[in-house]
Order: structure tokens, then sequence, then C-alpha cells
């Protein structure tokens, strides 16, 4: 145990618990789970909370500037630091009150066309 | 909630597509994740289930209901509108919850090897085979690791013929990309994934 004082670092991870900042809320309001690899991305005019009923928090404000381009969940959660299963329930906020929209949930298909498959296997032969 | 059309954005809209690395403890998934791509950790806080009794020290921590679990997750930009993800599946066995989701959708997994404890794949195997989720088996030539052909392997681990099976060293960028190539190129072929996804051909 690091001595009192020192331990509030930036490696420490977070000082509150996880799920504080969601309110407690463990689970997306309406119970969809976005896929970790779901993609989002702010709707216009959606930063302004001036209709948002419920107050932002700034982890919302946080998750909303990343999503002003396309983004992931997974990019989101890495990207704000906070785990997996919180940005879920901020994301399905912020996508009920129509801030953020879900441009795909899942990724297309089953198996994605050669086309695809042939645009990963140039694209990891380039790197 | 409601989502937007999936078409409405499939032209200029970016698609994800994850591969999963698998392999027991020590593998050197995390290796062969940064070899290839920049890597981030992703958190994800998982309800502690009765399976980490006894392995999670709770001492002290009467309330903690949740456990901190951070996966190795690495982006690689195929182009502007494609973008690969490679998530390092924890091993452990308590973990195996977070697999179905992980999996959901992979276009397909490695299966890390380390040759000094090959059975160390044995879960990740059956995992795959039984999700019928295209995979193949890598073995990381780690530099003080007795060296067997791939014959022997194949033997060792009772892969199917049709399971291709490599060796990397997961240090090493090409080698790292070698190996994803040898997978996508099995995908393609479709060697591996005869009946792919029946088991992940819920949602849309």
């Amino acid at each position: 145990m690091p001595p009192p004082g020192r331990w509030v670092r930036r490696d420490s991870g977070p000082v509150v618990r996880p799920y504080a900042v969601t309110g407690g809320r463990t689970e997306p309001v309406d119970g969809e789970v976005l896929d970790i690899i779901a993609v989002v991305v702010a709707m216009p005019g959606g930063d302004s909370d001036d209709d948002d009923p419920q107050r932002r928090t700034p982890e919302h404000r946080r998750i909303l500037a990343l999503c002003q381009r396309q983004a992931t969940v997974a990019d989101i959660a890495a990207g704000t630091s906070l785990p997996l299963g919180v940005v879920r329930v901020l994301l399905s906020d912020l996508i009920l009150s129509g801030a953020v929209t879900v441009i795909r949930q899942r990724p297309a298909g089953l198996r994605p066309g050669n086309d695809v498959l042939q645009e990963i296997l140039n694209g990891l032969r380039a790197l | 909630m409601v989502f937007a059309p999936s078409d409405h954005a499939s032209d200029a809209g970016l698609t994800a597509h994850k591969i999963l690395i698998a392999g027991g403890f020590g593998a050197g998934k995390t290796t062969l994740v940064s070899a290839i791509s920049e890597v981030r950790p992703l958190l994800t806080e998982e309800p502690l289930s009765t399976a980490s009794v006894g392995r999670d020290s709770l001492a002290g921590l009467p309330d903690k209901k949740t456990t901190t679990v951070a996966l190795d997750f690495g982006r690689i930009t195929i182009s502007e509108s494609l973008v690969l993800y490679l998530f390092g599946v924890p091993g452990q066995e308590r973990f195996w919850f977070m697999w179905d989701e992980l999996a959901y959708g992979a276009l397909g997994a490695v299966v890390l090897g380390d040759v000094r404890r090959l059975d160390d794949c044995f879960p990740s195997v059956n995992y795959f085979e039984t999700r019928e989720l295209p995979f193949i088996v890598a073995v990381n030539c780690f530099d003080d690791a007795p060296r067997y052909d791939l014959a022997e392997i194949r033997l060792a681990l009772d892969l199917d013929d049709d399971v291709p099976l490599v060796l990397c060293d997961a240090r090493d960028q090409s080698s790292v990309k070698e190996t994803l190539i040898r997978l996508v190129e099995s995908i393609a072929a479709g060697g591996t994934s005869a009946a792919q996804g029946r088991s992940l051909s819920i949602g849309r």
C-alpha cells in the first residue's frame, strides 16, 4: 500500500467508484446493450443541451465530444478511460435524448463480403 | 432504442470489424497486439462472480461487487471507413462470460500458443470450435522454447486439418502481420467457417 497522500495519481485510476458517474445505474435505461464496436455519432446540434430534460454530466460531455466524429463504443471507452459498462449507460442517455445516434449496432453481416475481406488484406499488407 | 437505418450511412459510414487474440496467460497476447497496433487499455467493470471467490483477494473490501478487467485493445486503420480492432481476451476461466460478447460478430480469432504449455490453448481452441468461429493457431516462438515442427504441434493440439497453424514472433510486426493475413485469407477461403456465425446469427 503506497503511503497516504501519494496514491491519487494518474495511473491509480478513478477515485470515485465507476458507476458513481452513472448515478448507480449499471444498465442502459432501455436495456439495449450497445455492441463493443457499435458505431455512433453525434447528431447535428446535439451538443446543445437546452432541451435535454436530464442534466448532462461532465462525462456525458466528454463522450459527446468524442462522438463528433464517428466512433465505436470501444474507442470512446478508451478515449475517456471510463469502463465499458459506464460508457454504455451514458451513451444510451445521449441516444435517448437524441444527441447521439447509432449508425451501426453490429458488424454489418455475419461474414463480410469478399470485397471487405480483400480490403482488410490489402490494408494489412500495406502496414 | 431507436437506431438509424443501417444502410443510412453504409456508403460513407465507418465500418468496424474485430479479431480476437486468445491464448493462455503469458502466451504473448499483449505483445502481439502492441506489435501491430496502437494499444490503449480498455477497462471493463465486471460483476464479481462466485468464480472469482478465492482468486481475487477481497480482504477488507466487503462491499466490492465488481472487479475491473483491462482488455488489450488495438486499433488498425485499414482505410478512412474501415477499422480493424484487436481484442486480447483474458484467458482465465473466470472471464469466460466476457468471451461471448467479444466473439459476437467477430471476424475470427488467433489462438496464441506457447509450445512449453500447449495445453493452455485447449480452452480457446474448444471455444472457437464449438462456436464455429474461424480461427488459426499461432505458436509464439519464444527464444528459449524448444522447437517442434508444425506437424507435431498439430498432433499435440488435435487440430483439424483445415485450421491453419503458423509459427510467429509476437514481438515482430511483420510476423504478426503475416499471422493476421493468414487468418483473413482463411476466412476468405471459407476453410474454417463452414457454418460461421450459426451461433452468432441473432441480431442484425
